[in-house]
């Protein structure tokens, strides 16, 4: 059992690839806003990558484990402490029962910080997943964030469950304030919607994360598109306006001005256009970046480099990537 | 909108011009994981959604290996697909071979739920909701008369009165083109274009709206599945689409009720005391949903339908377009 003392600013159960298969019911996958810093510290502690893991946004949570587990804290740094004791990020800790586990605030770049339990949470399955998916109020505990009080049953940990191992220190990716995303050009880039000077536009400024930005959406700066139309024709008034269709996970759609990334817990359906697309194999930085602060600029990447990169990334969630400290 | 003629450009992967039997369709990258396939021209046609609920059919039965999953809309599917095992142009040659294969478009019969739902018209929760945006967001909506959208929808209409168009939203059946933005939130057009209601947004939007809401926006009819910000115009409330606690056998399966291809109609219509007893009976598990399971929709059918209702329809469209041009936009 994991028992929460403090559920901090939001954490939630999530696992991974969350629920797929339903985006045409209106559910958005859910599952971690950085799925490499998830599914390694899953490594870690000898679960499958996927397994139901804690995704701890913007610090401050403490946990108690009542038996024997193998821990990991992945992510950003959180300043994570083992019965008051500082430890490190990145690799494993075996812990007795009535150990805590407390999360602090962050200090230096990062958002989220993944802990992942050897045997994984055993929150019920619905609709395939175990992931919290709070727009709809299913799956994780309840539907929700976890609350002080809350007590999650575990899994059965894996005879390969170890404390002392880490992710080799070459693998552990680097976080910083201005990140650099791969993006593949949307459904509505030019020539019909954008012009050729958006889409040049969007891939060279250096755009600021919006504070009011979550799981749901990523908020970008306002910006006067030219656009290639002069409105939306039958489907409304603005050129920003399309009949409804489905929303690409990851898509940066355009509502007037503004550009939201939609994020796994978005709407999957709407009538606004979007210019582009972040690479699969890119989709964890969004949930380390800072909203409020952080700055973003899209690298233009083709649908054959995405999935190079794609592939790339899932060479490195593998055993292999882990070593004895 | 540009001319393609069959070349691929940009994000434009193919474009196959149209021909006899089949309209234009244009395949758009969307991503590395997405393609959109886009029926026709930018323009409200009911019909593109039987050609792509016949498409999207074939697509889920056939299995095409690296295909995850699709998701219809009014006239465009878009498919996810995994492009490290499956590249765009064979997922694109794989779809083409289905289209083609489909059998004629008007022999298309799809199976299409008919479902009623009761509802309670200028109820009390959506008037609640309307009188915070009046006294929190905007006290001049030209769209809020007496404290309802009804009486607005009925002179953008060119309609009688409210009563007169609850009659029209009443007398069709309404075709859930697809299902998205929220968990299981309908997409529901017209079937019979006499009673084709159109309206224009909230303008700002709406911060609140209770679910079971019922709103129209352009020709599109929404049912609210969970509390949520909105921009239709409301004009009921009905019982619940989706029940995340799965309270009624209606919900056993799956805690949303309705799919792309259903048929929904208002009805009966009750009072708001009345509604309340039947959402009490729906999360006792007692209430019956009025559901045909095995009703089929025979395009052909509709499509003679359609031509017999043509002039009545264009009149109304004109009468519409006539009270639209005197009536304020939000």
């Amino acid at each position: 059992m994991l028992e929460v003392k403090n559920g901090g600013i939001e954490t939630t159960v999530q696992d991974y690839p969350g629920r797929i298969g339903l985006l045409d019911q209106g559910i958005f996958p859910a599952g971690p806003m950085d799925d490499l810093a998830f599914r390694l510290a899953n490594l870690l502690v000898g679960n499958d990558p996927g397994a139901a893991g804690l995704e701890v946004t913007a610090g401050g949570a403490e946990f108690v484990f009542t038996d024997a587990r193998v821990i990991a804290v992945c992510g950003a740094d959180m300043q994570p402490r083992l019965n008051g004791a500082p430890i490190e990020r990145w690799r494993s800790y075996e812990v007795a029962p009535g150990d805590s586990l407390a999360l602090g605030w962050l200090n230096g770049p990062g958002f989220r910080a993944y802990v992942a339990v050897s045997g994984g949470i055993d929150v019920p399955v619905v609709l395939g997943s175990r992931a919290t998916y709070a727009p709809g109020e299913i799956g994780g505990h309840e539907g929700r964030a976890l609350r002080a009080g809350d007590r999650l049953p575990l899994g059965t940990p894996s005879s390969a469950a170890a404390g002392g191992r880490r992710v080799k220190p070459d693998l552990v990716p680097t976080y910083g304030s201005e990140w650099v995303v791969e993006a593949v050009r949307g459904p509505q880039a030019d020539p019909d919607y954008f012009t050729p000077e958006d889409m040049d536009f969007f891939f060279s400024h250096a755009w600021t994360l919006d504070r009011n930005s979550n799981r749901t959406g990523y908020r970008l700066d306002i910006h006067r598109w030219q656009w290639a139309r002069t409105t939306g024709g039958v489907a409304g008034g603005h050129p920003s306006n399309i009949l409804d269709n489905g929303y690409p996970v990851g898509a940066v759609n355009v509502a007037g001005d503004q550009p939201i990334i939609l994020t796994v817990d978005g709407p999957t359906l709407g009538g606004f256009v979007c210019c582009a697309v972040v690479a699969q194999a890119a989709m964890w930085k969004l949930g380390q970046m800072v909203p409020g602060w952080d700055k973003i600029r899209f690298k233009e990447v083709d649908i054959a480099q995405a999935a190079d990169l794609a592939r790339q990334l899932e060479r490195v969630i593998s055993a292999d990537s882990l070593e004895r400290v | 909108m540009t001319q393609h003629d069959g070349r691929a450009s940009g994000v434009i992967l193919a474009s196959i011009p149209a021909r006899e039997g089949r309209p234009q369709i244009v395949y758009r990258q969307a991503g590395d994981r997405f393609m959109l396939v886009e029926f026709g021209e930018m323009e409200f046609d009911l019909t593109m959604s039987f050609r792509v609920l016949g498409l999207n059919r074939a697509l889920k039965e056939h299995g095409l290996d690296g295909l995850i999953e699709t998701v219809p809309a009014i006239r465009s599917i878009l498919i996810h697909y995994d492009s490290t095992r499956l590249a765009p142009d064979g997922l694109i040659q794989a779809v083409e071979d289905l289209y083609e294969h489909l059998p004629p478009f008007e022999t298309l019969r799809i199976p299409s739920r008919r479902i009623s739902l009761p509802i309670a018209f200028n109820d009390q929760w959506t008037r609640a909701d309307i009188a915070r945006y009046v006294e929190h967001i905007r006290k001049d909506a030209p769209n809020i008369i007496n404290g309802n959208n009804l009486e607005y929808g009925a002179r953008y209409n060119g309609l009688r009165d409210a009563e007169e168009l609850i009659e029209y939203v009443m007398a069709t059946e309404w075709w859930s083109a697809a299902i998205g933005f929220f968990p299981g939130l309908p997409f529901l057009y017209p079937l019979d274009r006499r009673y084709a209601i159109v309206l224009p947004k909230y303008n700002p939007t709406r911060p609140w709206t209770p679910e079971g809401a019922v709103g129209i926006a352009g020709p599109c009819l929404a049912i609210y599945p969970v509390p949520s910000a909105g921009g239709y115009q409301l004009f009921g409330r009905t019982i619940p689409i989706y029940d995340p606690k799965q309270r009624n056998p209606a919900f056993a399966e799956n805690p949303i009720l309705l799919r792309p291809g259903d048929r929904v109609s208002f009805g009966p219509r009750v009072s708001d005391q009345e509604l309340i007893e039947i959402r009490e009976a729906v999360y006792a598990g007692t209430y019956q949903y009025q559901i045909d399971d095995s009703a089929v929709f025979d395009v052909g059918e509709y499509l003679r339908f359609l031509e017999a209702t043509r002039e009545e329809a264009e009149a109304f469209r004109r009468r519409q377009e006539e009270a639209a041009k005197r009536t304020p936009v939000p």
